[in-house]
């Protein structure tokens, strides 16, 4: 990420504050990020009854807000955001990535990441991808990053995955999450993490009684490209796997080279979903099996649902999924044209378009969202990990290629750990996580209340509170043993009101 | 999805009138590979005891006076190891059933292979990627409360991989809101209020959760720790069972609880270890009988271990890794007083590979008639998929 003159003159101060300040608790990457991100000077309070629209475009976009983004939203208007999300590239990310890029094994080769231990480059990937969404302005981009993440789920209990995801991540995810769905899909069936996870480097030509290995191909049928309703048969997914015979992983001097190995590949002619693939053409055989598999007409309608159930709600318009997926074949399987689409659709802009709008936020959101709207100062270590190991959503750990569940049932079970983790984080009990409450606070001074606790709930929710929710809140104040301690009836207990918010339903959808 | 706050409000004031509560599956796992031919020795076999000149178990038979050291008798044909005593009450009064040569049919002999395999309810080859009681938590009739499967330890284990709502914990006080208990309270009350409001299937999960850990500080308040009479074991067993007895007398809605107890890989001087495992296992599931009380009527406890153990004990007095082991399964509701065995014998020419007892039970067939009878999931062909489960009479 290229610095500008200024920013560079910043970042020298500051390391120079670092350095000199002997960088106590708060690390100096952090110090660093915090001088080179803008600041908001003050806050304006959602003062609606209804969530306000900036607030639900940056609930729908990706993980909410940081305090002073719904004030940018606002001033820019949420067209102008949506398309400066959309081009990505263009957004200045480097105070994010002085956080989130400082780890050494997510920038390493194949071979050289077996350098460090499993746990290093399980932890690594996972406070790279925790910084990243707490931190990066780039959130359209991060939400996609984590919709291909569970699209192609990759395991890290799998042999040698807990190397190789970090590589998947780089080089398969990442360069491709906003692209093109051919070369997402080709850079994924070559991946040594999907190579392991689903077996391809072990599929070779039948011989006696043992056929190829169906896995990978059966997967990329039904969960990557067609799903499962999508209209091929076990006919088609074993000639798949004759396709895919022979695509292997250096073992031993190159560890994790991918290779493709002649002598173990079926030269055989090939009949995959009506279409013929001649005998003899090797390795080429895996160009002519993707581009069947993308173009056949499931493709682009099941990827479009999904999306659209991402960022529409539970029961997403058919007519909306079929001009999705039109926008997808129109641009030649571009996945931003489609992404477009839908963010320009009335049922994405218009919460009374459709009514089951509001979606259960998963563990991950919750936490990131979380961490966003205190303005966490946070190193994404282990603590956040085990907190989300505990609510059963730990990024890269769904043990089938299917991906975590998108629904809420399975994940109504965590709330308790929501709310005990909502407590733990406004009262600063997270190691390597810091809140400053009474800092963010002081951002809306001009526009406070009388009403502290409201005003603490106002800025998570993104609307005023109801009247329920105001009762709720007032029961906090009204505890007599605090009362008594502090001598004030209406004290205002900033963490406790902070963490109720997040603990509070509405704050558990999105 | 569509409850009314009406009916979220009734759920909740409903509290201690709740249904019927669900049966309880305890899977407890003997991790290393417990020997089960001196756990339930088959005392009536001559080559038992010629295979294992120094570690066999002496025959019931009143030749040695010390009964500390000689089987108990079974059924004329097997025993339970001296130590196991605790579990003799329970075997008499038919609540405890004895699986024997039973296991998968994994042979690599491999610890980490033939756990994972059992833990996902697997066959050699064909290993499912989620866990059989993931798959079983995703399959029974009725969706569970927040609290349905829980795990005594720090990880999550390989048979509940795949169900999001299972928790990992080392003490069920982690089930409660983490604040001093003034301001404890007065957030209870902040939550209750909230997710009354909120309705819907999110607000009766929240009411639901608000609910258990009530029920948690009620048992805790009102009796203590555990039932008198109920005295676990020190140790890792112990302190695990007695953690799970406070979650099904709470009555949270608790259908899956894992446990484990490991050390069983007696490859060097077995006897000195092997007598206090045996021990702490006995007398943990006998002290969590008699802590249950009237909900021992609707637990089940299903121990099992990924291999059995080779028959000739080796030059450094221990045991190598075997194939057949055994399982023990209590409760209620267990058609136990029997060892169920279709015994293939432990005669050199009975065995297996290097001389390991033969595999004649699946142990699917033991966990799949529980899960189907005991836990009333119809499903039980998708909890243990590519097995015909045949049942065994078990329960």
């Amino acid at each position: 990420m290229p610095l500008d003159r200024r920013q560079l003159v910043t970042l020298g101060a500051a390391a120079g504050t670092a350095l000199a300040s002997g960088c106590s608790d708060a690390p100096a990457w952090n110090l660093l990020a915090r001088r080179l991100e803008s600041r908001p000077a003050d806050v304006r309070l959602p003062r609606g009854d209804a969530v306000e629209p900036a607030a639900r475009l940056l609930n729908r976009l990706g993980c909410g807000w940081r305090p002073g983004e719904l004030d940018e939203v606002r001033a820019k208007g949420i067209d102008a955001h949506i398309e400066e999300q959309l081009a990505y590239e263009a957004i200045d990310d480097a105070p994010c990535s002085i956080r989130a890029a400082r780890f050494e094994t997510i920038e390493s080769s194949p071979g050289d990441i077996f350098e460090y231990r499993k746990q290093v480059v399980e932890r690594e990937l996972f406070q790279h991808t925790m910084l990243r969404a707490v931190y990066s302005r780039r959130q359209l981009y991060e939400t996609m990053v984590r919709f291909w993440t569970d699209h192609f789920n990759i395991s890290l209990g799998k042999g040698d995955c807990a190397w190789f995801k970090t590589v998947d991540d780089r080089a398969v995810i990442r360069p491709h999450a906003m692209g093109n769905f051919g070369d997402l899909l080709r850079a994924s069936a070559l991946s040594p993490a999907m190579l392991v996870y689903l077996d391809g480097k072990d599929n070779q030509e039948a011989s006696g009684a043992d056929g190829p290995n169906e896995n990978y191909a059966r997967e990329l049928l039904e969960l990557h490209a067609l799903g499962v309703h999508g209209g091929y048969t076990q006919r088609d997914v074993m000639e798949a796997a004759r396709c895919l015979t022979g695509w292997t992983i250096d073992a031993s001097w190159f560890r994790g080279r991918v290779a493709f190995r002649g002598d173990r590949h079926d030269g055989g002619e090939k009949r995959v979903l009506g279409q013929v693939i001649p005998a003899g053409l090797g390795d080429a055989d895996l160009d002519r099996l993707l581009d069947i598999v993308i173009r056949h007409p499931a493709t682009p309608r099941y990827i479009a649902a999904k999306l659209c159930r991402k960022f529409v709600g539970d029961a997403p318009p058919p007519e909306l999924i079929e001009r999705a997926a039109e926008s997808f074949r129109a641009s030649d399987y571009a996945i931003r044209p489609m992404v477009r689409t839908i963010l320009a659709s009335d049922a994405f802009r218009d919460p009374r378009a459709s009514p089951s709008h509001q979606r259960l936020k998963r563990p991950f959101r919750f936490v990131a969202s979380a961490l966003r709207a205190l303005d966490a100062d946070t190193d994404g270590g282990d603590r956040l990990r085990e907190w989300l190991q505990r609510m059963g959503h730990a990024p890269f750990n769904y043990p089938t290629p299917d991906g975590y569940p998108d629904e809420p049932g399975p994940w109504l079970g965590s709330l308790l750990w929501r709310w005990n983790f909502a407590i733990e984080l406004a009262s600063n009990g997270i190691p390597g996580t810091r809140v400053d409450l009474a800092g963010v606070a002081r951002l809306w001074r001009a526009d406070a209340s009388s009403d502290p606790s409201g005003d603490w709930a106002a800025h998570v929710l993104g609307r005023r509170m109801a009247p329920d929710e105001a009762e709720a809140m007032r029961l906090l104040a009204a505890n007599p043993s605090q009362s008594a301690d502090r001598g004030a009836t209406h004290d205002h207990d900033a963490p406790l009101a902070a963490a109720l918010a997040l603990a509070s339903p509405a704050f558990q959808k999105y | 999805m569509g409850m009314t706050r009406r009916r979220a409000l009734r759920l909740w004031m409903a509290g201690s009138e709740r249904p019927e509560p669900r049966g309880v599956l305890v899977n407890l796992f003997l991790r290393g590979g417990a020997d089960g031919l001196n756990l339930v020795p088959p005392h009536a076999e001559d080559a038992y005891y010629s295979a294992r000149p120094s570690l066999a178990i002496a025959r019931p038979d009143g030749r040695s006076d010390d009964r500390s050291k000689t089987a108990i008798d079974l059924d004329g044909f097997f025993g339970l190891h001296p130590a196991l005593r605790p579990l003799k009450p329970l075997y008499d009064g038919g609540q405890l059933a004895i699986v024997h040569a039973v296991g998968s049919d994994d042979r690599t002999r491999s610890h980490f292979e033939a756990q994972d395999l059992m833990e996902r309810g697997g066959a050699a080859g064909r290993n499912p990627g989620s866990g059989w009681l993931a798959r079983h938590l995703r399959t029974r009739a009725e969706s569970g409360t927040p609290l349905a499967a829980v795990a005594i330890g720090e990880t999550i284990p390989e048979s509940l991989r795949g169900a999001p709502g299972a928790s990992a914990v080392r003490r069920v006080d982690a089930f409660s809101i983490q604040l001093p208990p003034d301001r404890r309270a007065t957030f209870d009350r902040a939550l209750h209020r909230l997710y009354e409001a909120e309705g819907g299937q999110l607000g009766a999960a929240g009411l639901q959760v608000l609910e258990s850990v009530a029920a948690m500080n009620r048992l805790d308040a009102s009796e203590g720790e555990s039932h008198s009479g109920a005295a676990y074991p020190e140790g890792e067993l112990g302190d695990a069972l007695r953690q799970v007895a406070r979650l099904i007398r709470a009555r949270v809605g608790l259908e899956i609880a894992c446990v484990e107890l490991g050390g069983w890989d007696t490859h060097f001087v077995q006897a000195t270890l092997f007598g206090s495992l045996a021990g702490a296992l006995a007398q943990g599931l006998a002290a969590f009988a008699a802590d249950l009380a009237s909900d021992w009527n609707r637990t089940t406890i299903a121990a099992m271990t990924e291999f059995g153990r080779r028959v000739r004990e080796n030059v450094s007095l221990g045991t190598d890794h075997g194939r057949a082991g055994v399982m023990f399964v209590l409760g209620g509701g267990v058609r136990g007083g029997r060892v169920i065995a279709d015994w293939p014998g432990v005669a050199a020419d009975r065995l297996e590979g290097p001389g390991d007892v033969r595999v004649t039970t699946d142990y699917r067939d033991v966990l799949g008639e529980i899960v189907a009878v005991r836990l009333g999931n119809e499903r039980v062909a998708e909890v243990f998929p590519g097995h015909t489960v045949r049942p065994i009479g078990i329960v």
